[in-house]
């Protein structure tokens, strides 16, 4: 299903993930910001594709502590996909050949750009649950904590995402195209809010600059 | 019944309708394959097929929709046994019946690559296996529906054509915005398939009757009056919980619309039941479907472009290695990076199609155009034109390509056209045909006519449409036949007046051997114009001939209300151009601009960085301006980015701004004919199999080439082998590899692995997000670097 795009994408955030927190671009990358905001707002159709079933549905026997500790008390899930579609792609792929600045810059964006989508779409749920008197954890996805990206593939099934929004999972169980997304929520009829993987299974623990500098990548903003 | 009479489109034939809500009404359990139903509940399925039989359906879909390898992996059957159960079932319920049984097959749930990782070769055997079963299974006929990639579409028609003699149905699903998933139009589609020789055409699934009416009525002015339109409509559109919006009754009534703009063949898709097809009998079992009127349109498309060719359309010509050195070195090296980028700027400057040419002596034409037209579909949607006479060159690059293209070109002599037309049929691609035979080109617009008239004859007897055919009258170059300009135009007037064909012309040939040649090349374009030429083979790059186009469309009324003359040129402002001679002087004082190159460099300024280094270059050797202006400035910018005065993308602007200057640098080796752009040594760097994400290994090939090093980028999803051919043949000494996800480092894993077997003297770096140093030494690397920066430090250090 096509969901509405964001009015603007949150720079502070893709300035963060350009490893520039709390930098205040100069002219010149303001102007490349932009650039790659505006091309980005016109070129991507954002889609998303859920499902709510019954927590047995997922095989999280095999999925590591993680996600189970954030599933806690859950009978059921909410399973997401979320893409900003194939165009976006080819346009990364042409940026990369001519401007590597406006490549990153709008690779960095049109990730914040997917997380927004997430965002509203999620708030969404959350309202339409509540009215039948349920309540969502945040979102967890595969490859976070010690939870296998081979998940990608169950998830993507059971929200039927191939027909639903035109996201695939490679044999590698990445997702296509690029700028995709998956999320599990847990479902339950009081009120839950999930539990973060933190750092100690994170893939990232031994290079992450956030934990150089003493803080973690789930506080900084 | 025969599957001719369903064809002929003299009476409404019915579809049966969903099958997936059916199964799970009736006991199919949540997390149970529907693909397996044939196997686990055999009964049930034939009893459904049974009742749409009694609804009045003509054409049965077996349940094989999902019936692909992938699918059925882990469930201990093979797709030869789901297929030959779901038909069984199938022909029981049409059994003494007057209904054929199809052979349904789906999408196959992987995305093809560039999108995806699944190569169009893979996805044509997994096709190919299901046909076979169907063949074997005694399908009447073979249904390919729901599909949302046009590549996915052509790979599964030619399996579908080249594995059985059977009447191939094809069907896909638009959104709401009249595109399927990945972006393809309607219009891409029915030319598409029907060039591909599609029976029927359709569109199922995703929307109801109402949504999809427009769409169809589009498809029928696409496809081809012979062959049949048919539309599966879901039962309206989804409700919260699942169900659809329209009863029988309404989806009916809606459907209705469809009797009278020429589709003659419909059902239902998800949602609809047996009593869904009942009532469609009863609104159409009377009426009779009305003729559709194609427009017989010339046109070319990628799955995003549709281009129709009315009137002057420009092709652009500077993908052929002719006379350009650097393309030559790129094409030579394997290098798609330069190619890509040319396809990108000539799209940005006007192109609406993209000549392309492989003929290089000493390169592998076959293997390097496939290769190309593969490279240049992941970056522009303009549609191509094939731009050689090699009959296995044109067969493989046809073969892989998405959408519709042209080829260019047979000519006169009858082994031309024996080789090359039949493969332009069978993959429905447009043709040129150029004026010369065994004989040459004949000097009078007479005989290049005569000749004309034999490649149309040739060519409609091969099946090619008129509106398909592109007739060249041969651009001779000025300076040794001047006579020959204007027989060329009176031949190209009547080609199109006697002949109703396209006309097509190589324009730039015209100015060969003389001076200021856009002078020349524009106009002779103009005279081409007014002599009704249709594709201009030219360089969109030249403002003085893409002002022309845009004139001249202005002025035959063909841009209306000048918008896009306007849009053009709005904030232009033309400067009377001093022409200045070139001389000693001049150069000397625009030597004194280095520093100027310096200081672009440093402030991320792309376009002078550019003329900086253009003018710098007039008097001082490239590698010595590299290594005292570029690197100089890109120093200064590293080491901030290190410190973190500088951020990522002040440190990327000036990377672009130094590939700028760079490429002025290569251009300029190339023109002096050494054989590689650089003494600094090799570099090969790839993002491993399986990997998509490559901005990372992008960012660090960008930095490492501006540092003066050769890179030969092999791009993303890489096989190890690939990597390992490569060290071999270019001697590189140093390898980089990136992986983005957990699940891709194993590959990394082999690649190194293999670089060891072939005992090939190179170090190997690696780098990516879940990569830490202790990671890389497990699996074998000698080094890693935690980004660009690092990199180009490694590469110094190794290679100096």
């Amino acid at each position: 299903m096509v969901r509405a795009k964001p009015q603007a994408i949150d720079r502070a955030v893709a300035l963060r993930y350009m490893g520039a927190s709390g930098w205040q671009p100069d002219d010149a990358s303001s102007a490349l910001l932009d650039r790659a905001e505006s091309r980005l707002l016109q070129t991507a159709v954002p889609r998303a594709a859920w499902k709510k079933l019954p927590r047995t549905s997922l095989p999280l026997k095999d999925c590591g502590s993680d996600l189970i500790r954030h599933l806690q008390g859950c009978e059921e899930v909410l399973v997401l996909v979320a893409t900003l579609g194939s165009e976006v792609d080819t346009m990364l792929r042409r940026f990369e050949l001519t401007d590597i600045a406006m490549a990153a810059t709008a690779d960095a964006m049109a990730s914040v750009m997917l997380e927004q989508v997430c965002d509203d779409l999620e708030q969404e749920l959350r309202a339409e649950l509540k009215a039948q008197n349920l309540y969502l954890t945040g979102r967890f996805a595969p490859g976070y904590g010690d939870c296998p990206l081979t998940l990608n593939d169950e998830v993507c099934l059971a929200a039927d995402s191939v027909r639903g929004c035109g996201v695939a999972v490679t044999a590698e169980h990445l997702l296509a195209p690029r700028k995709s997304t998956t999320a599990i929520l847990g479902v339950a009829d009081h009120p839950v809010t999930g539990t973060l993987a933190g750092c100690s299974t994170c893939h990232l623990r031994e290079t992450c600059v956030f934990r150089k500098n003493g803080t973690t990548c789930f506080t900084s903003k | 019944m025969r599957i001719e009479s369903i064809l002929d489109r003299r009476r409404f034939v019915f579809l049966d309708g969903g099958m997936g809500t059916q199964l799970q009404k009736r006991g199919l359990k949540p997390g149970q394959k529907p693909e397996l139903a044939a196997l686990e509940m055999p009964e049930i399925l034939t009893e459904i097929h049974a009742e749409y039989v009694a609804a009045g359906a003509d054409l049965l879909l077996a349940n094989t929709f999902g019936a692909n390898a992938r699918k059925l992996t882990g469930t201990g059957y093979t797709v030869a046994q789901v297929v030959e159960a779901s038909l069984a079932c199938a022909q029981c319920a049409a059994k003494n019946k007057d209904v054929l049984v199809g052979l349904d097959i789906g999408p196959l749930g992987e995305l093809l690559a560039p999108a995806g990782t699944l190569s169009f070769e893979d996805a044509y055997a997994s096709f190919a296996e299901i046909v076979r079963a169907g063949v074997q299974a005694g399908a009447d006929f073979v249904f390919l529906e729901t599909m949302t990639d046009l590549y996915e579409l052509k790979a599964a028609i030619l399996a579908a054509k080249e594995q059985s003699s059977l009447p191939v149905f094809v069907s896909m699903s638009f959104e709401g915005r009249g595109r399927t998933f990945t972006g393809c139009t309607v219009e891409s589609y029915g030319v598409t398939a029907a060039g591909l020789g599609a029976d029927a055409i359709g569109i199922n699934c995703s929307l109801g009757p109402a949504e999809i009416l427009p769409f169809a009525q589009r498809l029928c002015r696409t496809v081809p009056a012979h062959i049949p339109v048919f539309v599966k409509p879901n039962a309206g559109l989804p409700n919260p919980d699942g169900s659809y919006n329209l009863d029988a009754d309404e989806f009916a009534r809606e459907m209705k619309a469809y009797a009278s703009i020429g589709v003659s063949m419909v059902g239902g898709c998800c949602g609809t039941t047996p009593e869904y097809i009942a009532k469609l009998r009863e609104v159409f079992a009377s009426q009779v479907p009305a003729q559709k009127i194609p427009l017989q349109r010339s046109c070319l498309c990628t799955p995003v472009r549709f281009v129709e060719v009315n009137g002057i359309t420009v092709v652009g010509e500077r993908i052929n290695p002719t006379g350009k050195k650097r393309l030559q070195q790129a094409l030579r090296e394997g290098d798609s990076a330069y190619p890509c980028s040319q396809a990108v700027a000539q799209s940005e400057a006007g192109a609406e199609i993209l000549d392309v040419n492989a003929g290089l002596p000493g390169i592998d034409e076959a293997a390097t155009l496939e290769r190309l037209v593969k490279d240049l579909q992941a970056v522009t949607d303009l549609p191509l034109q094939l731009d050689s006479s090699n009959p296995e060159a044109l067969s493989r690059a046809l073969r892989i390509y998405n959408g519709k293209p042209i080829v260019n070109s047979v000519n006169g002599e009858q082994k031309t056209l024996d080789a090359i037309l039949p493969l332009c049929k069978k993959y429905g691609a447009a043709v040129v045909g150029l004026t010369l035979d065994e004989k040459g080109i004949p000097t009078s617009a007479e005989a290049r006519f005569a000749i004309a008239e034999r490649i149309v004859q040739a060519a409609t007897a091969a099946g090619i449409p008129r509106e398909d055919i592109y007739i060249d009258c041969l651009t001779l170059t000025a300076s040794a036949q001047q006579e020959g300009a204007v027989q060329t135009l009176e031949a190209l007037t009547r080609c199109k007046r006697e002949l109703g064909v396209r006309t097509v012309l190589g324009v730039s040939n015209i100015s060969f051997g003389l001076p200021c040649r856009s002078y020349l090349n524009t106009t002779f374009l103009t005279m081409a114009m007014a002599a009704g030429l249709d594709l201009a083979i030219m360089n969109p790059n030249t403002p003085e001939m893409m002002a022309a186009v845009r004139s001249y469309r202005v002025l035959t009324a063909q841009d209306k209300q000048s918008a896009d003359y306007v849009a053009a040129y709005a904030d232009v402002q033309i400067q009377s151009q001093q022409i200045s001679k070139s001389t000693p002087e001049n150069r000397k004082t625009l030597s004194a601009t280095e520093d100027a190159l310096f200081e672009a460099v440093r402030r991320g300024l792309k376009e002078e960085a550019r003329t900086a280094a253009e003018a710098a270059l007039a008097s001082r050797e490239p590698l010595d301006m590299v290594n005292t202006s570029l690197i100089p400035a890109l120093d200064v910018v590293g080491d901030g980015f290190e410190k973190g005065t500088i951020f990522l993308p002040q440190l990327l602007q000036a990377a672009t701004a130094a590939q700028a200057a760079f490429e002025a640098v290569k251009a300029k080796i190339a023109a002096q004919g050494k054989p590689t752009s650089s003494n600094k040594g090799k570099i090969v760097v790839a993002t491993v199999k399986g990997d998509v994400h490559d901005i990372g290994k992008n960012i660090v090939r960008v930095i490492l080439e501006n540092y003066g090093y050769d890179v030969l980028d092999l791009g993303r999803d890489v096989p190890p082998e690939r990597v390992v051919e490569a060290v071999r043949t270019t001697g590189a000494k140093l390898v980089g590899l990136s992986a983005l996800m957990t699940t891709t480092v194993p590959n990394m894993k082999a690649t190194i692995d293999a670089l060891h077997t072939a005992k090939l003297d190179c170090k190997v770096w690696v780098g990516g997000a879940v990569l830490t140093p202790s990671y890389a030494k497990e699996i074998g690397a000698d080094f890693f670097c935690k980004d660009a920066k690092a990199s180009a430090d490694l590469a110094k250090q190794i290679l100096g």
